[in-house]
C-alpha cells in the first residue's frame, strides 16, 4: 500500500479497489437468441451460464456480464456496442 | 433452414432470392452511407439518435466520463461497423460477379455445385453465396446495426410497439421482421 497522509488520496485509493461491472441492459430490439450467443462467444460461458445471463437482462431489465478493474470494464463495454448490445459500465454495488 | 445452411466441409452458405438479396444489399448500402456519414461529421452523428443506439452512453450517471469514452470508442466503433456493412455488401456482390471472386477454397466448389449461382439475367435464379467464419460475423453485427437502425426509424418504444405511422411503416416493419428472421436463423446455424 501507498503510504499517504493526503486525505482525498487515500480515499481514492480505496475507492479504486472497489471493482467496476459491465451491464447489459434490456432492449426491445436484439433477438433473446443473438444476446445469450454474444455472451457465449465474446465472454467464453457456457451456453448455460450464457442462458442464466440473457433471461436476466430478459426479466430484470439488466444484467452483470463481467467484473474487474475499470479499464477492461471500459474494454468490455466497447466490445459489446461493437455487438449492437445496450451496455454501461459502472462502480459495483457495494 | 430456408436461408443458411452449413456444410459438412464446415462450410456455411447462404441462399437468397435476387429480389432478397436486392433487398439485402439496398438497406445494407443505406446503412453503410449513414455510417460513413457518421464518422466524417461527428456533430451530425450527435444529433441522431439512431447513433446514440449504436454507440450508446457507456456511462448512465457520469456525462463527463461518457463524453470521454465515446471520443476514445466512437471512431473506431463506426469504422468496424462499416467494415461490416462493406464485407456483408461485398458478399452479397460475389455471384453477381465472377466465381473467382469468391473467397476460400470451399468457394469454388460451393459454386460450382451450383450453377444458379453465376447467373445475372432477367430470369434470375436463387444465389448461393458462401460465408467464411470472419463474414459470419459481419453478417451478425450489421444484422444487428440495421435492425437497431430500423428500430430508431419506426420509432420502436422499449416495450416493442412500432410508433411510426407514415406510408413507409408497413414496409419498414416487413424488413425489420424478416431481418429479425434472418438473423436468428443464422445464429441457430453457427450454434455449436
Amino acid at each position: 500500500m501507498t503510504k499517504t497522509a493526503e486525505h482525498t488520496e487515500l480515499r481514492e485509493e480505496v475507492s479504486l479497489d472497489r471493482p467496476w461491472v459491465t451491464l447489459v441492459w434490456d432492449d426491445p430490439v436484439n433477438l433473446m437468441s443473438y444476446v445469450a450467443y454474444v455472451f457465449r462467444s465474446y465472454f467464453g460461458v457456457t451456453p448455460k451460464h450464457a442462458e442464466r445471463l440473457m433471461l436476466q437482462v430478459h426479466n430484470n431489465g439488466r444484467a452483470v456480464v463481467a467484473t474487474g478493474n475499470r479499464e477492461s470494464m471500459e474494454r468490455h463495454v466497447e466490445a459489446m456496442h461493437g455487438y449492437g448490445l445496450w451496455a454501461t459500465l459502472a462502480k459495483a454495488e457495494e | 433452414m430456408r436461408w443458411f445452411a452449413m456444410q459438412e466441409s464446415g462450410v456455411l452458405l447462404g441462399h437468397f432470392e435476387p429480389v432478397e438479396a436486392d433487398l439485402l444489399g439496398l438497406a445494407i448500402t443505406q446503412l453503410l452511407e449513414m455510417l460513413n456519414a457518421g464518422s466524417a461529421d461527428p456533430e451530425l452523428a450527435a444529433s441522431d439518435a439512431v447513433f446514440a443506439r449504436l454507440l450508446p452512453d457507456a456511462y448512465r450517471d457520469d456525462d463527463e466520463a461518457a463524453a470521454e469514452f465515446r471520443r476514445f470508442t466512437a471512431p473506431g466503433l463506426l469504422e468496424r461497423k462499416a467494415q461490416n456493412a462493406q464485407i456483408v455488401r461485398d458478399s452479397l456482390g460475389v455471384s453477381e460477379t465472377s466465381e473467382a471472386d469468391a473467397t476460400g477454397p470451399g468457394a469454388a466448389s460451393a459454386s460450382g455445385a451450383n450453377p444458379d449461382t453465376d447467373t445475372n439475367t432477367d430470369d434470375r435464379q436463387p444465389i448461393t453465396i458462401p460465408l467464411d467464419p470472419d463474414t459470419v460475423q459481419a453478417w451478425l453485427r450489421s444484422l444487428t446495426d440495421l435492425r437497431l437502425t430500423l428500430a430508431d426509424r419506426l420509432q420502436i418504444s422499449p416495450d416493442g410497439d412500432v410508433h411510426l405511422t407514415t406510408e413507409d411503416m408497413p414496409f419498414l416493419r416487413e424488413l425489420y421482421e424478416w431481418l429479425g428472421m434472418l438473423q436468428e436463423e443464422l445464429v441457430y446455424v453457427i450454434d455449436v
